[in-house]
C-alpha cells in the first residue's frame, strides 16, 4: 500500500479528533468545522504548503533545499520596496504586476544559482543551499537596511496589492493551482519521471543517458520561484516586506514533505503526501490552540507526530 | 551425524514466500552444493543459516543440539561463516579493518599479523594497507572470503562466490575451498554454474520455488538431471544458425584512456563481438569510452548511428529499484512517448509489454517495483530499456551474470536475434562457454591492451584464458 | 490497516489527554492573550504578571498563546482565538504591520482588544496601553550628562552605545530620546554604537572589540539591560570595568533582572521600561465587568528610574513571586 494512504488514515485521526474535542460555539456547533475556521487553517498552511510542493521535487531527486526561508524574506523585501519606493507613473494593476514579477524573478534566480552549482560543480545540496541560506538572508537585510517596509492601510498601491492578496480566496485558491500543476507534473511528465528517476539512482540516470543537470537546475528553480510567490503572499498578509521573515520555514517544508511519505533518500513520493502532510501540521496546530494548549507542550506533540508519522510508513516498508 | 540440519525452514517477505518448509543437512567436511533458479530460496536459505535474516518458522540443529541463530555473531560462535554475493565490506576501511571488524577471533595484538596468513591464501598477501574500495571486484571477493577464513569457521557458506570473478581467480577459489575440505571445514556452495558443480560438489540440495526438490549423490547424477530438477524442463542445445555481416558499424582505433592502451577493432552489423578479460583488465572501462563518460586521450571512435550501454552492475548502475518496471523500461525513450506535454501511458504499457514478449520477462504487472523481480528478470528490464532506444550498436557488459540458466537461455536468444536485425553487439562476459556460444569474435584485453583475436571456430577456453592473463604468445 | 489503527489510537489518546488537562469548566469570562514571544525576559515577567493578576478574578480564565517571534503565527493564533470568541483580546503585536488586519477582524467580530506596549498602523483597538521610549531615552541621557558633568566639572567624555535589533520601534525612540539630550553638548563625543540586536552574549562581543580600539570610555548606555551587563563583562575580562560606568533600560524585577544588576552595583542605573501588564489588567477588568465603562483609546505610562539609593525598594515593588 503506498505511504500517502497511511498519511492519509492519519489525517483522517487528527481530523475526528478534532472534531471530537473541539469547543462548542454559541449556536451548538463545532468551533472546528466552521467554515471560517476550516478556511483559515487552509490559508494558514498555504504558505508554507507551497514551498513543501516545491521541495517535494528537490527531495524526490535526493537533494534539499535550505534556502527557501531566506528566498522568501528577500521576495518579501523586494515586493514591499518595489510597492512603496517607486513611482513609476503607471497603472496599479502594472505596478503591482511588476512588483510580483521582481520578487518572484530575484528568487528564481537564486534558485538557478542553486541550481547551476549543485548540479555542475557537484558539491553536496546541504552545504550549496546552506550558503544559499546564509547569503540571501543578508542580501535581504542589506537592500531593505535592516527595515522592516511596511506596507499601509490607505488607497495606494501598495495598500491596493496588500488587500488583494491577502484575500484569503487568493491565497487558498493559488495553493490549490500549485498542488494540481505539481501533481499533474509529477505523475504525468517526463519531467516528473526523471526528477524521480535520479532520485532514486542518479548513477544508473547517467547510464540511461537522463538530462540530470538540466532536471537539477530546474528543480531548484521551481523551489526558487514557489518561495518567491510565496514571499510575494507574505507581504501582503503581513502588510510588510520583512528581511527578518521566514525563518525555519524550510524545516517546516521539510517535515510536511516527509510526514507525507516521501524519505529524504528520494526517489519515491507523491504531491498527494506532502500536501496531507501539510494538512496534518495545519489541523494539528488548528486543534491545539482552539483547546488553548500550551505552546511548549504543543511543540512537544508535534515533534511525536512526526516521528510517529515516519515511523508508520518504515514499518509497513520493512515487512 | 550431521553437522548442520535445518529443517522445515519457512519465510515470507511481506505477502511473498521465499520458503516454505526448505530443509537442509551437511555433514562435517563436505562440499554441498545448493543450486536452484534466483527466486527459488537457496539465498534465503544460506542467509537464515548465517543469522542475516530469521526465519518464520523452522528448526536447526548444529552436531544434533537445537540452537537459535538470531545473528551473524550468533552464527560466527556456533563456527558458521558466510560470503555474501553483494560482498557485506566497508567500503572505506582498510583489507586487515575488515578482517577484524566484528571478528571474535581477533583478541588484540597486531591486526596485520592478525590478517596476513589468510590474505596470503587467497593471494592478497601484500593489500592489507590498501583501501578496500580501491579493489577491483574480484579481490574485494576475495577479501571476503579471507574473512571468513580469519573467523576459523567450521562451516561456510558462499553464495555465487565465482559470479564475478574470471577463471584463474575461481580456479585459486577451487584450490583454497579443497584444502578447506581436508581440514574438515564444511562449504555450503551456492550457485548456477553446473560445470562448477560438479567439480567441486559431494552432495547437492535443489530447490525450486522454496521447497525442496530432492538430495543427490553428484557422482550418481547428471548436469541435464540437475537442470530438470531445478526448471522442470529440459534446455535446449546450444546450436546456432550462421548469421550474416554488413557494413562497419563502429571502428575503434587506437583508444586510450586511463586505462585502456591503443585498441583497435571493427565492429560489423549482424556481429556479436565477444570481450574476455579478468575483472579490471579494462573490459568495464571500453564501454564507459565508448559512451563517452571517461576521458579519451588518444585515439578515434568512429560510428554509424546510436550506441547504448548495459552496465555491468544492474543494481548499482543500471535500475530505479523503487521504480515500477514499466518506468524502468521505457526511461531512455519518454521524450517520443509524450503528446502535449504528457506521457501517453496507454502507449507506454503497450510498448513496454511488446518488448516484455521478446524478451520473455515473466511479472506479475509491469506496474510493479523493479525490486520485487529475480534478478534474471531484472536483466530483461535493463536489456529492454536498449531494445526501446533500438540503439545500432549495443555494449552489454556481463548480461548473464549471477542470473539462472533459464534467464540465461532468454538472453542469448535476444543478443542472437539483435544481431540478426543488422545490429553490433558487444558482449562482456567473464564465463568463457558464454563468449563461445554467443559471439562471432572474441577479443581478449589484459592491463588495458587487445592481446588476442579470435574467431568463434578456433576459441578456446585454454586460448583466451591465456590471452587474459597473457602467460604466453601461443595463442 | 489494524497498525496504522493502533498508531492512529494511540496518537488519538496521547492529544485527548493532553488536550482535555485545560479543562473545560463551567461559564467563565475568557481572556485571551497573543504574546509575540515568550523567549525574552521582559515577555516573561509580562506573562507571569498576567496570570497573576487575572488569578485574582475567580470567573475569569486567561489563555496565552506564543508567536515564537513569527508574524504569520501570530496572525494565525489571534484568528484561532477570534474563533472561540473571548469577552476580551489581549495582543503584544510582534511587529506592528502584520497584525493591524487581524485586530481589525477581532473589532469587526465585536470583540474588545486592548493593543499592549507596541503600535500597529491603525487604530485597530479598544485601548493602546504602552509607554513611551523617546521618553525613557531622554531620562536615561540626562542621566549620563549629569553624571560625566560630576565627574570632570563640565559635560565632556566618550559614550559608547549598545544598540538592540535595528528597525525595532524601542531600539529607535531609546537611541533617539538620548541622542537629543547628547547633541546639546558637543564636548560628549558617542564613540562607537555597535549592534548587538538585544543579546548580552552578542553585547559582550561587540563591546571586547570596542574596548580594543578605545583607550578611553566614560559611559556605556545599554538599549536594554542584558547588552549593558554583556559589556559589563567584557570590560570586567580586560580589567577595565573600574573606569567606566554602565547604564540600561527595562528594570526588570527578579533575580535576573536588571534592578538586581543595579543592587549588585554592575549597573550604575537602569530606566523601567513599563510591563503595561498592571494597567491593562486594570482596564480589562472594568471592560468585562462595568458596561459603563468607555476606556480611553490611549493610556501612556511613565518610567520610572532605579539607581542604588531606591533599588531595593524597587526591587519589591516589580518582583513577582
Amino acid at each position: 500500500m503506498p505511504a500517502r494512504f497511511q498519511s492519509f488514515a492519519a489525517l483522517t485521526g487528527i481530523v475526528i479528533l478534532a472534531i471530537a474535542i473541539s469547543p462548542a460555539a454559541a449556536d451548538g456547533s463545532r468551533v472546528f468545522l466552521q467554515t471560517g475556521n476550516l478556511t483559515d487553517i487552509l490559508r494558514q498552511i498555504s504558505l508554507i504548503g507551497m514551498i513543501a510542493l516545491a521541495m517535494t521535487f528537490v527531495i524526490l531527486t535526493g537533494g534539499i533545499d535550505l534556502s527557501v526561508g531566506s528566498i522568501l524574506a528577500l521576495a518579501t523585501s523586494i515586493a514591499a520596496m518595489c510597492l512603496t519606493r517607486m513611482a513609476p507613473g503607471m497603472s496599479y494593476p502594472a505596478h503591482i504586476a511588476l512588483a510580483i514579477a521582481a520578487a518572484v524573478a530575484a528568487a528564481g534566480l537564486t534558485g538557478v544559482l542553486n541550481g547551476a552549482v549543485i548540479a555542475t560543480l557537484r558539491i553536496q545540496p546541504f552545504i550549496v543551499t546552506l550558503a544559499t541560506m546564509i547569503g540571501v538572508r543578508g542580501l535581504a537585510k542589506w537592500i531593505t537596511q535592516n527595515e522592516n517596509i511596511d506596507i499601509g492601510f490607505g488607497r495606494d498601491v501598495a495598500a491596493s496589492f496588500a488587500a488583494l492578496f491577502r484575500e484569503k480566496a487568493i491565497v487558498i485558491g493559488s495553493y490549490a493551482l500549485a498542488a494540481a500543476l505539481f501533481a499533474l507534473v509529477l505523475a504525468r511528465t517526463v519531467f516528473g519521471r526523471h526528477v524521480r528517476a535520479i532520485g532514486d539512482n542518479e548513477k544508473a540516470a547517467q547510464y540511461a543517458g537522463l538530462p540530470i543537470r538540466r532536471t537539477k537546475i530546474w528543480v531548484y528553480t521551481i523551489s526558487g520561484l514557489l518561495s518567491g510567490f510565496a514571499g510575494v503572499l507574505y507581504a501582503a498578509e503581513n502588510h510588510q516586506g520583512n528581511p527578518n521573515a521566514g525563518v525555519a520555514y524550510e524545516l517546516d517544508a521539510i517535515a510536511a514533505v516527509v510526514i507525507g511519505g516521501t524519505p529524504l533518500s528520494g526517489g519515491r513520493g507523491s504531491i498527494a503526501g506532502t500536501i496531507i502532510g501539510s494538512l496534518i501540521m495545519g489541523v494539528l496546530t488548528n486543534m491545539l490552540r482552539l483547546k488553548n494548549v500550551d505552546s511548549n507542550l504543543e511543540m512537544m506533540i508535534k515533534a511525536v507526530i512526526i516521528v510517529l508519522a515516519v515511523a508508520v510508513q518504515r514499518e509497513r516498508e520493512s515487512a | 551425524m550431521s553437522f548442520l540440519q535445518a529443517g522445515n525452514i519457512h519465510k515470507h517477505y511481506g505477502g511473498a514466500t521465499a520458503l516454505q518448509g526448505a530443509s537442509l543437512q551437511v555433514q562435517a567436511g563436505e562440499i554441498h552444493a545448493l543450486v536452484g533458479e534466483n527466486g527459488a530460496g537457496k539465498s534465503t536459505l544460506a542467509r537464515i543459516i548465517a543469522g542475516s535474516t530469521r526465519a518464520g518458522q523452522g528448526r536447526i540443529l548444529i552436531e544434533g543440539n537445537p540452537v537459535t541463530i538470531a545473528s551473524p555473531v550468533d552464527a560466527q560462535r556456533l563456527g558458521i561463516g558466510m560470503i555474501y554475493q553483494e560482498l557485506d565490506l566497508f567500503r572505506h576501511l582498510t583489507v586487515a579493518e575488515n578482517l577484524i571488524i566484528g571478528n571474535l577471533e581477533f583478541r588484540g595484538g597486531s591486526m596485520e599479523a592478525f590478517c596476513h596468513p589468510f590474505l596470503q591464501q587467497v593471494g592478497l598477501g601484500e593489500s592489507a594497507r590498501r583501501m578496500v574500495h580501491s579493489l577491483s571486484i574480484g579481490q574485494m571477493q576475495l577479501v571476503a572470503i579471507a574473512r571468513a577464513l580469519s573467523m576459523n569457521a567450521r562451516l561456510i557458506l558462499m553464495d555465487e562466490p565465482t559470479s564475478a570473478l574470471f577463471e584463474d581467480a575461481a580456479e585459486r577459489l577451487f584450490a583454497l575451498i579443497a584444502g578447506l575440505k581436508q581440514r574438515g571445514v564444511a562449504i555450503v556452495y551456492v550457485s548456477h554454474k553446473m560445470d562448477e558443480i560438479f567439480r567441486l560438489s559431494d552432495r547437492i540440495t535443489v530447490l525450486r520455488d522454496g521447497r525442496n526438490t530432492g538430495t543427490v549423490e553428484t557422482a550418481h547424477t547428471s548436469a541435464a538431471a540437475v537442470i530438470r530438477m531445478m526448471i522442470g524442463r529440459d534446455l535446449e542445445a546450444g546450436q546456432r544458425a550462421p548469421r550474416p555481416l554488413g557494413d562497419v558499424v563502429l571502428a575503434v582505433d587506437g583508444l586510450s584512456t586511463a586505462k585502456l592502451k591503443s585498441v583497435s577493432f571493427e565492429l560489423r552489423r549482424g556481429e556479436v563481438l565477444g570481450i574476455g578479460g579478468l575483472v579490471g583488465s579494462g573490459r568495464s572501462e571500453l564501454g564507459a569510452a565508448l559512451f563517452g563518460m571517461d576521458r579519451v586521450s588518444a585515439g578515434a571512435i568512429r560510428r554509424q548511428g546510436t550506441l547504448g550501454l548495459v552496465p555491468e552492475d544492474r543494481r548499482l548502475q543500471g535500475l530505479m529499484m523503487q521504480m515500477s518496471v514499466a518506468e524502468n523500461g521505457t526511461m531512455a525513450v519518454l521524450p517520443r512517448l509524450q503528446r502535449w506535454g504528457f506521457l501517453r501511458r496507454g502507449q507506454e504499457l503497450a510498448e513496454m509489454r511488446g518488448v516484455a514478449g521478446r524478451l520473455g520477462l515473466h511479472c506479475r504487472s509491469l506496474h510493479d517495483p523493479v525490486a520485487t523481480l529475480s534478478g534474471g528478470n531484472q536483466q530483461k528490464v535493463l536489456l529492454g530499456r536498449w531494445l526501446l532506444v533500438n540503439p545500432d550498436v549495443l555494449f552489454l557488459d556481463d548480461p548473464a551474470r549471477g542470473i539462472d540458466v533459464g534467464a540465461k537461455q532468454d538472453i542469448y536468444r535476444a543478443i542472437d536475434a539483435l544481431a540478426r536485425e543488422g545490429k553490433g553487439v558487444i558482449l562482456v562476459s567473464s564465463e568463457l562457454p558464454e563468449l563461445v556460444r554467443c559471439c562471432d569474435r572474441i577479443l581478449v584485453l589484459c592491463e588495458g591492451r587487445l592481446t588476442a583475436t579470435f574467431t568463434a571456430a578456433e576459441a578456446t577456453q585454454e586460448k583466451i584464458l591465456a590471452a587474459a592473463t597473457s602467460t604466453g604468445g601461443h595463442a | 490497516m489494524r497498525r496504522q489503527l493502533l498508531a492512529a489510537l494511540t496518537l488519538a489518546s496521547a492529544l485527548f489527554s493532553a488536550a482535555c488537562g485545560t479543562g473545560n469548566g463551567k461559564r467563565q469570562l475568557l481572556v485571551a492573550f497573543s504574546q509575540a514571544n515568550n523567549a525574552e525576559p521582559y515577555r516573561a515577567m509580562q506573562n507571569a504578571l498576567m496570570q497573576k493578576l487575572w488569578a485574582q478574578y475567580p470567573d475569569v480564565k486567561l489563555v496565552i498563546s506564543d508567536a515564537q517571534q513569527d508574524n504569520s503565527k501570530q496572525v494565525a493564533q489571534v484568528e484561532t482565538f477570534i474563533r472561540q470568541k473571548p469577552n476580551l483580546l489581549i495582543v503584544a503585536p510582534n511587529e506592528r504591520a502584520a497584525l493591524t488586519a487581524v485586530m481589525g477582524q477581532a473589532m469587526e467580530a465585536g470583540i474588545p482588544v486592548i493593543c499592549l506596549e507596541r503600535d500597529i498602523l491603525q487604530p485597530n483597538y479598544t485601548t493602546y496601553v504602552h509607554s513611551d521610549n523617546v521618553a525613557i531615552g531622554r531620562l536615561a541621557g540626562q542621566f549620563i550628562v549629569d553624571y560625566l558633568t560630576k565627574k570632570y566639572g563640565q559635560p565632556k567624555g566618550n559614550i559608547v552605545a549598545m544598540r538592540g535589533l535595528l528597525g525595532v520601534e524601542g531600539e529607535i525612540n531609546r537611541d533617539k530620546g538620548a541622542s537629543e539630550i547628547f547633541q546639546k553638548y558637543p564636548q560628549i563625543r558617542m564613540v562607537a554604537d555597535p549592534v548587538a540586536d538585544w543579546i548580552q552574549a552578542k553585547a559582550k562581543d561587540r563591546m571586547t572589540e570596542v574596548l580594543r580600539a578605545q583607550p578611553q570610555i566614560d559611559v556605556v548606555y545599554g538599549h536594554n539591560d542584558p547588552m549593558a551587563v554583556g559589556a559589563y563583562l567584557a570590560a570586567r575580562e580586560l580589567n577595565r570595568e573600574k573606569e567606566m560606568i554602565f547604564v540600561g533600560v527595562d528594570g526588570l524585577g527578579g533575580p535576573a533582572g536588571g534592578i538586581k544588576k543595579v543592587t549588585d552595583g554592575i549597573l550604575a542605573a537602569t530606566f523601567v521600561y513599563p510591563l503595561c501588564v498592571d494597567k491593562a489588567v486594570e482596564i480589562g477588568n472594568r471592560i468585562l465587568h462595568d458596561p459603563a465603562f468607555h476606556p480611553d483609546k490611549d493610556y501612556t505610562l511613565d518610567s520610572l528610574m532605579v539607581t542604588p539609593a531606591n533599588a531595593r525598594q524597587m526591587y519589591d515593588k516589580f518582583t513577582v513571586p
